[in-house]
């Protein structure tokens, strides 16, 4: 084992961090290695049931439930989908867990993911923050909710109540910051497994426009989360190996 | 006599949760946006402890904590790095750059204050009675 990688775990073990699921580090590793071998992918995601699940649910976009899936193997969705779609599920469980972890840890709410049809659509004008990515691995995350959401999540935060949340600059910040703490925790997976990517500043505005650009040549992953009336919906673009 | 923090981070939502969070303590809170601004603010407030994120505009985290280090004068003022960023190589090249602590966002107030009891003392703030 490499000295600085003990170093790094003896860092964490004092400094109290917590890690990134280990078959979820292990898929990153993979894909980033660009000649992997296929079966060794299938090999982690279907040691993962939640990756799995996600993977076959991308791979079967218009199936109600698992009853009408016609791509039924992780192995025959990487095949229709390609490895891209590997790095998505990677990218999305840090981004996943920390936006459950700030929800818990900052606001005492219990954040649950769910299906995105679950949720009833955002419509008209809404908040959109959205964070761009370039490097090893290119894309956007993207962070969508109505104005009450994110109101209701600053008030949360800064231990106001709504209503005494005057200024929308606060409303602004706390969004972006939000999406701040998800980002940084995926890019410290991606940048761990050898996907080297910078952050670009976050954009955090009102907008009427649902449409998410797919970097070309790359894939996009929805996923949405609900904590009583507060949903939030996360799109993850991604086009690996961009550079 | 109130300690000096310095939080340096560029969110103000995170200065203003930073700042509630010692309200009970005797604590003079100073603030910066960027390191840029934290250097300045610590050349001029000596603070007791440096509050620090990583990625910022104009000057971030690193180069701030990098500099701050290289200076006689404040090199020696402990460093608590605030960040949501806990990749191997950030936390290894801040370790070596010399910080006391490292907190991954999201954090509770009490981690926060933990860490920070463990670099200076806080002491609660007396309560002031207001005359009859």
């Amino acid at each position: 084992m490499q000295p600085d990688i003990n170093q790094y775990r003896e860092l964490a073990r004092r400094y109290g961090l917590a890690a990134i699921p280990e078959s979820v580090t292990r898929l990153t590793q993979l894909v980033a290695r660009q000649d992997s071998n296929v079966d060794d992918i299938v090999r982690v995601i279907e040691k993962d049931p939640a990756l799995s699940a996600r993977l076959l649910r991308a791979a079967n976009p218009r199936a109600a439930d698992e009853s009408e899936y016609t791509v039924d193997s992780v192995e025959s969705a990487l095949m229709r989908n390609g490895i891209g779609c590997a790095l998505l599920l990677a990218m999305g469980t840090p981004l996943s867990l920390a936006l459950v972890k700030t929800f818990q840890t900052m606001l005492s709410l219990t954040l649950e993911p769910v299906e995105v049809k679950q949720l009833e659509a955002l419509v008209g004008e809404h908040m959109r923050c959205s964070i761009g990515f370039a490097g090893k691995v290119a894309g956007r995350v993207y962070l969508r909710m109505s104005s009450a959401t994110a109101r209701a999540i600053a008030a949360g935060i800064l231990g106001l109540n709504p209503g005494e949340i005057t200024d929308n600059n606060e409303v602004s910040d706390a969004a972006g910051e939000l999406l701040n703490i998800m980002t940084g925790n995926f890019k410290s997976n991606l940048c761990d497994a050898g996907l080297d990517c910078k952050l670009e500043p976050p954009q955090v505005g009102m907008t009427d426009d649902f449409e998410t650009p797919v970097e070309p040549g790359g894939g996009m992953e929805r996923l949405a989360f609900q904590a009583g009336d507060i949903q939030i919906f996360v799109e993850v673009t991604a086009n690996p190996w961009s550079d | 006599m109130a300690i000096k923090i310095l939080s340096v981070d560029d969110s103000r939502t995170i200065r203003l949760i930073v700042g509630k969070a010692f309200r009970p303590y005797a604590v003079t809170l100073l603030e910066a946006a960027n390191g840029e601004e934290g250097l300045v603010v610590a050349a001029r407030e000596k603070p007791d402890l440096v509050i620090l994120d990583v990625t910022m505009p104009v000057m971030d985290g690193v180069t701030m904590l990098t500099k701050l280090k290289e200076d006689p004068a404040l090199k020696g003022i402990p460093v608590i790095m605030l960040t949501a960023e806990s990749g191997r190589e950030n936390v290894l090249q801040i370790a070596r750059l010399g910080v006391r602590d490292y907190l991954v966002k999201p954090f509770k107030e009490d981690q926060l204050l933990e860490k920070v009891g463990r670099c200076v003392t806080l002491e609660k703030r007396p309560v002031v009675v207001a005359p009859a």
